[in-house]
């Protein structure tokens, strides 16, 4: 009688550490693709915020040039006598 | 009117429907970044929940259960909203970079159309200022430079001397020139200069210079001749040559410096010339053997003088044709 539920201990601890060792694993499958989505996310980031400085260089240059064009246009528009010819 | 605004009423529509499409997409954005932020609390929420039933509660493998699904469901709706949240950050990203590209595109347009524009005016600017100029108009002038050498009529090349005789009314100065020289000069009968009997017949007075030139050599001494012998010809003296250096003379010739020697103005420059001529000799000087001997060598020297500044085959044969004399 003994025997037989040390037999039945044993697998009852045997059954849980199996569940034990399948939580584990679950956890862990879960915490990688946690680590996958932080991943993406720094990788997004990273794209995203080189994309928004090349943007930004975009439209600085794109910037000077318009006030460079408008100084120009000024400075035409000022002096008629050059359309006068 | 009427066709302004049948013409304006697509325009406005199609952009209400932009506004309304681009509205949309960014209602959805911001439903999906506060879904984000929501997930967050949720799960929070969801963990303290799992933690107080998992205690509490006997049924401790079904919470577990529970608790696993619960994950694996938030863990693909986080992926699925950051997914769709990102993709539409790219796709706003894109087109913001579209639109500055365009936006480029179309300043570069108009710096090409202001600097055409600045091109024109200063062509045009150009043209105006060049009417105002007036620039000098040269003849053009044939001229073989110093030191060229050209082709004789016997092969062989001749070098140009810087001199050269343009007309043949020059030529022909010259020519009569030297045959004048040649006739005013007795045939040396009397001296044994050592001319070879057969040939002295043949070289009297009526001596032809054009005869014993071909025509070529006639071509090309009216390119190579200078009209500055002339006055050589009447000094008759070497002295005389210094007076009117070649070296000075300018190649081109000048307008009020014409190119045909004037034979008055030499005749002013030696108005003793004449007076040496054959026709004009007395007889009691032509007996004269010193004078006889004299005249032949002065013409022999002049014509030295004039041929030695021709360094040419024709002009040595000329100039063993003249020494007989």
């Amino acid at each position: 009688m003994a025997r037989a539920g040390g037999i039945t201990n044993a697998v009852n601890v045997g059954i849980a550490v199996q569940a034990d060792w399948e939580n584990r694993e679950f956890i862990s499958h879960i915490s990688l693709n946690v680590r996958r989505l932080f991943d993406f996310l720094v990788q997004f980031e990273a794209t995203t915020k080189s994309k928004l400085a090349a943007l930004n260089e975009k439209l600085d240059t794109l910037e000077r040039r318009l006030e460079l064009l408008e100084v120009q246009v000024g400075t035409a528009s000022a002096n008629p006598s050059l359309f006068n010819t | 009117m009427g066709t302004m605004t049948a013409s304006s009423f697509p325009i406005s529509r199609e952009a209400s429907n932009y506004d309304e499409v681009s509205m949309q997409q960014s209602l959805m954005f911001s439903d999906s970044l506060k879904d984000l932020k929501n997930l967050r609390a949720q799960l929070y929420s969801a963990a303290e929940y799992f933690e107080l039933s998992f205690t509490n509660d006997d049924q401790k493998q079904i919470v577990v259960e529970t608790l696993k699904d619960y994950a694996v469901k938030a863990l693909v709706n986080t992926v699925d909203h950051l997914g769709s949240v990102t993709y539409k950050v790219n796709d706003l990203l894109d087109e913001k970079v579209d639109e500055v590209s365009g936006t480029e595109l179309r300043v570069s347009c108009i710096e090409q159309r202001l600097r055409t524009c600045l091109q024109y005016i200063d062509h045009e600017g150009r043209s105006q200022q060049s009417l105002v100029i007036n620039t000098p108009k040269f003849h053009k002038r044939y001229i073989l430079p110093v030191g060229e050498t050209m082709r004789g009529s016997d092969g062989t090349k001749l070098k140009y001397q810087g001199s050269f005789l343009d007309d043949g009314d020059d030529w022909h100065q010259f020519r009569n020139a030297v045959r004048a020289t040649i006739k005013e000069t007795p045939p040396p009968v009397s001296k044994g200069r050592s001319p070879a009997p057969s040939v002295r017949p043949q070289k009297s007075a009526t001596f032809s210079f054009t005869s014993t030139m071909p025509k070529k050599e006639l071509d090309s001494d009216k390119r190579t001749a200078s009209p500055h012998r002339f006055p050589l010809l009447r000094s008759g003296s070497v002295t005389n040559r210094s007076v009117t250096p070649n070296s000075s003379r300018p190649t081109t010739p000048n307008t009020s410096r014409p190119t045909t020697p004037n034979l008055s103005l030499a005749g002013r420059r030696y108005p003793s010339e004449p007076r040496k001529s054959a026709s004009m000799r007395l007889p009691a000087e032509r007996d004269n053997g010193k004078d006889v001997e004299q005249y032949p060598s002065k013409s022999k020297r002049l014509l030295k003088a004039l041929l030695s500044r021709r360094k040419s085959k024709k002009d040595e044969t000329l100039y063993t044709y003249l020494d007989e004399y």
